[in-house]
């Protein structure tokens, strides 16, 4: 399935950066080539205004803002750098970051009407196809950072789990858990070290430690994957285990808490009790979806790689 | 609460490493060898985070995500979910960034204590980033046929989402 989603993912995206940028260009959007009138005057360093209604009118659309919009501009020979603000008009903002510097426009000035001044943004076309260009280059860079972020907590976390194998440690942390594990994943030996580092996964989700849990996640997905016999496909135990990772359970949601406390909630808790509600439903589906779609036949997993494993293969 | 996930680490670390050291285990050494292993496992999930992440931000990027939100938005309606809170329903199992920085959009816009910002909160909370989960854990173990991951997966985030929306609802109108 991730392959049709893989494929889904990267074809409508880029047809739908396709469409929209042809129908941007067939309606437009960005006004290529028209004169924009403005004023400037030299308070604050210079600075450049204009009228909501006449923005509004120039490019036909409706927009929230104050009734005068200001920007501070420098003025050059024949041209003006435009410094843009979280207030900028939305398009103004895609038509910056398009020409490369999302903070600041630099129009030509093609003339002036008496105490107003014309100038000429800069042509703005491709707008979404540019984006998925830029989103291809950062975000391959996003994915090396933050597996090279991994290695040092995946190294310590490694370290300390070994000293938990090499005592016995891990066994103990599995027996205590056994009922439970034995039914989640019964196709595990009890006191596998997989058992352990999955257990040790779930309570620091738990307890919201981020760093520790995905260390040993992919641990146990190390361990897991020492019991499959079919390299490179999914056991049931692996699916279920993702489940139980991907539904977050935790009882200190910190990342949403300190968001609303940063932007002044008077009581930045009050969604411990709603996530842990909302998550813990997502835990149970999660779960009781994974045990009953590995009985489906189109998921069912095959441990002997007979004509149906190799023709999987070429897909 | 918070001092428990602060303390946790420490004291788990002192255990194991106490532990260990009454079993007569040599310990320097045991940890060595065993931290050897980080380098490669951080490594080996490069290629699997690559093609999910580069896929969703083509996805995102394009702008796909508002004809999406166009198309589930009678949906969202029927079910009494705002319709501000749809896109953070969408891009929650999508993007661990993304949505976070939706979610805090929203409360700027809104207020966090109006209902739509404790409802958006409650979204981010009730549920993991699921495709950046799976290409992680899977990447750590060199699985590229999901099975019935990515469905299980799907089926706990809208669950989540539901979940969030319906305690928001009855406790807080």
């Amino acid at each position: 399935m991730l392959n049709y989603v893989w494929i889904g993912l990267v074809i409508i995206g880029v047809l739908t950066a396709a469409g929209n940028d042809i129908y941007d260009s067939a309606s437009n959007r960005y006004h290529n080539g028209a004169e924009f009138e403005l004023k400037y005057d030299t308070t604050a360093g210079g600075r450049i205004a204009f009228s909501k209604d006449y923005y509004e009118k120039f490019y036909g659309i409706n927009v929230e803002s104050r009734d005068t919009l200001m920007f501070p501009a420098t003025l050059k020979a024949k041209s003006i750098q435009i410094k843009l603000d979280e207030s900028a008009p939305q398009l103004w903002k895609t038509i910056a970051k398009t020409a490369g510097d999302e903070k600041q426009i630099t129009a030509q000035i093609t003339g002036k009407n008496g105490s107003g001044l014309l100038i000429l943004l800069p042509s703005t076309s491709l707008v979404k196809t540019k984006a998925v260009l830029d989103a291809v280059i950062s975000y391959s860079g996003t994915a090396v950072e933050i597996a090279v972020g991994l290695i040092g907590v995946m190294a310590f976390w490694l370290g300390i789990m070994k000293l938990g194998e090499d005592s016995g440690l891990i066994k103990i942390i599995a027996r205590l858990m056994r009922p439970v594990m034995t039914r989640l994943f019964p196709d595990i030996p009890p006191d596998h070290p997989a058992i352990a580092a999955m257990i040790m996964n779930i309570a620091a989700n738990v307890l919201g430690l981020n760093n520790a849990a995905t260390p040993l996640g992919l641990k146990a997905m190390d361990e897991l994957d020492k019991l499959n016999p079919r390299k490179g496909t999914a056991t049931d135990a692996m699916v279920t285990f993702l489940a139980i990772n991907t539904a977050g359970l935790t009882i200190i949601p910190a990342t949403a808490i300190a968001v609303r406390a940063a932007l002044g909630s008077k009581e930045p808790t009050v969604i411990l009790m709603t996530s842990f509600f909302g998550a813990g439903l997502a835990t149970i589906a999660g779960v009781v979806a994974a045990k009953i779609l590995q009985r489906l036949k189109v998921y069912r997993f095959d441990g002997t790689s007979g004509p149906a494993a190799s023709k999987e293969e070429t897909n | 609460m918070e001092a428990v996930s602060i303390i946790a680490i420490p004291l788990i670390v002192a255990g194991f490493v106490f532990y260990a050291a009454k079993k007569k285990v040599p310990v320097y050494e045991s940890f060595v060898s065993g931290a050897k292993g980080g380098f490669e496992v951080a490594i080996k999930i490069i290629p699997y985070l690559v093609a999910m992440l580069v896929a969703i931000g083509i996805f995102r990027a394009s702008g796909a995500m508002d004809i999406l939100v166009g198309l589930l938005s009678p949906i969202a309606h029927l079910i009494r979910m705002p319709p501000e809170a749809l896109p953070m329903a969408l891009l929650r199992p999508l993007s661990g960034s993304g949505s976070l920085g939706l979610m805090s959009d929203i409360m700027k816009k809104y207020g966090p204590d109006s209902f739509i910002g404790v409802l958006v909160s409650t979204m981010y909370g009730s549920s993991e980033t699921t495709f950046y989960v799976i290409a992680v854990y899977f990447g750590a173990a060199n699985i590229y046929r999901t099975r019935h991951a990515v469905a299980a997966g799907l089926i706990a985030d809208v669950v989540g989402m539901l979940g969030a929306l319906f305690i928001c609802r009855i406790l807080f109108g």
